[in-house]
């Protein structure tokens, strides 16, 4: 009989395992018997990094993005679908047009969703740079701001030792602002200060969520004139007064609110019941060596969507996905799960606008900071223009 | 790595002794190309990648992660076609002349003929081009 594979998820994780996993599959796929399908609820795929450049005048819409069915090798069943419930118990799950499909193997790639309403204040009086519209607002401040404060935030998910989204995030976007109001010529009018929780992770009192890293930046925000402050949890926000206020009893006013706000999982994925994250976040618990949602061994999570200690971003997906996509083939074939992932993610950070900074870590082994420079922001911008779609078709 | 501190002056970093013996065995390393004057094609062709780097910015940079799209795109659709195609044709009793007929039947065909005979188009005009040759001013 068939065996189905379903993947949930038309982000960079879903669509380079569903290409990877034709690829590795040819042989059955040929023989009629395995079927891949994707489910995704948007025709279109977005580079979701790019995001961050909207925010910086750097990109047009059509530029971050193309029809999800043009990156897809032709082997694989594309459906336009929102996935309102997931049965793992009965390896099934429901759509929103009515539909059902039943499955033998479950991906979930279904990533999270910035959630600022789950902050009080922050949603009316604060930005982020995580999706293409509330980007674009923070854009237009960007470009229009003369004097003032731009105030930085970061929250983590309440859930423990579970990251932020894109841990590099706070930081490039923070030396990217200054370097965008130094050309623009009101860096000497405009306080940037950078703040950062008293729990990030498995860390205290810090500004990043690996210590090496966190013991570099001082020095790099000083050099820059950015004002920097350990131990500012974000509890709520005063939109008529713009002033933060934070758990530990601090407060700071703002011009410019510019956060990395609170993130959850998608609802189908929170109403499936086997999350055990705090506050109704939804990651599911996944088995951090093969990857597993945990007491569903046909299921297998990626990217944003669990409960793992390992950054929210494409880096890691680029390393969970062939992890699964050789469980799944080895347990067709030997009924074994032998791959195993070591937390391994890899990225080169924009260190403001022109300069980049090749980075790797796992499990074990925190970021190595190295000096930012020209050959990493051209090798990022040929990531973001080019290498990126090669990534998605499953051609690097 | 990078330090949070400001940079040691050259005969600092030099007296360390790990960065001593590291130096000490590149020499003895680099003896042959050193002593043959072949090292200097490698610090010319340094030199030029180091110049290209100087002259490559935001727009170099696009136009070259475009091209590299495009042909990507290329590529990857001729594959595509071209694996879908050959494991139909190979997987199926030859058809018969009549079955090869109904085959357009099918409107994809049809759009795949269309596709063809629009690319030929395009060859034709160019090729078209480069057999005018303009007269001398």
């Amino acid at each position: 009989m068939k065996k189905r594979i379903v993947i949930v998820g038309g982000g960079i994780g879903g669509t380079m395992t569903a290409n990877n996993m034709v690829s590795k599959l040819g042989v059955e796929i040929r023989r009629n018997q395995v079927e891949v399908m994707l489910i995704s609820n948007s025709p279109w795929h977005y580079y979701k990094p790019a995001f961050m450049y909207v925010a910086f005048d750097m990109y047009h819409k059509a530029e971050l993005r193309r029809k999800q069915a043009t990156l897809l090798r032709p082997e694989v069943r594309f459906v336009v679908d929102e996935v309102e419930a997931f049965e793992f118990s009965a390896s099934r799950l429901h759509t929103r047009s009515g539909a059902h499909y039943d499955y033998d193997y479950l991906v979930v790639s279904t990533g999270c969703l910035p959630a600022p309403e789950r902050i009080e204040g922050l949603a009316e009086a604060g930005d982020h740079f995580y999706q293409f519209e509330p980007a674009r607002r923070l854009a237009q401040k960007l470009r229009t701001i003369e004097r003032g404060r731009i105030f930085i935030t970061v929250t983590f998910p309440k859930t423990p030792d579970v990251p932020h989204q894109c841990g590099i995030a706070p930081i490039e976007t923070t030396l990217m602002v200054d370097e965008l109001l130094r050309r623009r010529g009101v860096r000497d009018r405009v306080e940037i200060l950078y703040t950062y929780p008293t729990v990030s992770q498995l860390l205290r009192n810090c500004l990043f969520m690996q210590k090496q890293t966190c013991e570099v930046l001082p020095q790099i925000f000083s050099d820059r004139d950015i004002h920097f402050k350990r131990g500012f949890t974000l509890e709520r926000v005063d939109p008529d007064a713009r002033v933060a206020h934070s758990t530990e009893g601090d407060s700071e006013d703002f011009d410019i609110l510019m956060s990395t706000p609170p993130i959850r999982a998608v609802d189908a994925v929170i109403n499936s019941g086997v999350s055990e994250a705090a506050e109704d976040e939804g990651w599911l618990p996944t088995n951090r060596r093969s990857l597993q949602l945990k007491g569903h061994p046909n299921v297998y999570c990626m990217g944003d969507t669990v409960d793992l200690p390992i950054s929210k971003a494409g880096g890691s997906c680029h390393n969970q996905s062939p992890v699964i996509i050789d469980n799944i083939a080895f347990d067709l074939r030997q009924g074994a799960t032998p791959a195993v992932y070591d937390g391994r993610v890899q990225a080169i950070a924009q260190m403001g606008l022109e300069a980049g900074m090749p980075l790797w870590y796992d499990y074990d082994q925190d970021v190595q900071p190295t000096p930012p420079t020209k050959v990493g922001g051209l090798m990022r911008k040929t990531f973001n223009r080019g290498v990126y779609w090669a990534t998605a078709r499953g051609l690097v | 790595m990078l330090t949070a501190t400001k940079p040691q002056d050259a005969a600092a970093v030099l007296a360390d002794p790990d960065t001593a013996e590291g130096l000490r065995d590149l020499a003895e390393h680099l003896t042959p190309l050193l002593q043959g004057r072949r090292l200097h094609n490698v610090v010319d062709l340094l030199s030029a990648t180091s110049d290209f780097i100087d002259m490559a910015d935001d727009q170099l940079t696009q136009k070259l992660a475009k091209a590299f799209e495009e042909v990507v795109w290329a590529g990857w659709s001729a594959g595509n076609a071209l694996r879908s195609a050959s494991a139909t044709a190979a997987d199926s009793e030859p058809p018969t002349l009549w079955q090869l007929s109904r085959q357009l039947n099918d409107p994809e065909v049809r759009r795949g003929l269309f596709f063809i005979i629009q690319l030929l188009g395009a060859v034709g005009r160019q090729v078209a081009l480069e057999a005018e040759i303009p007269e001398d001013d």
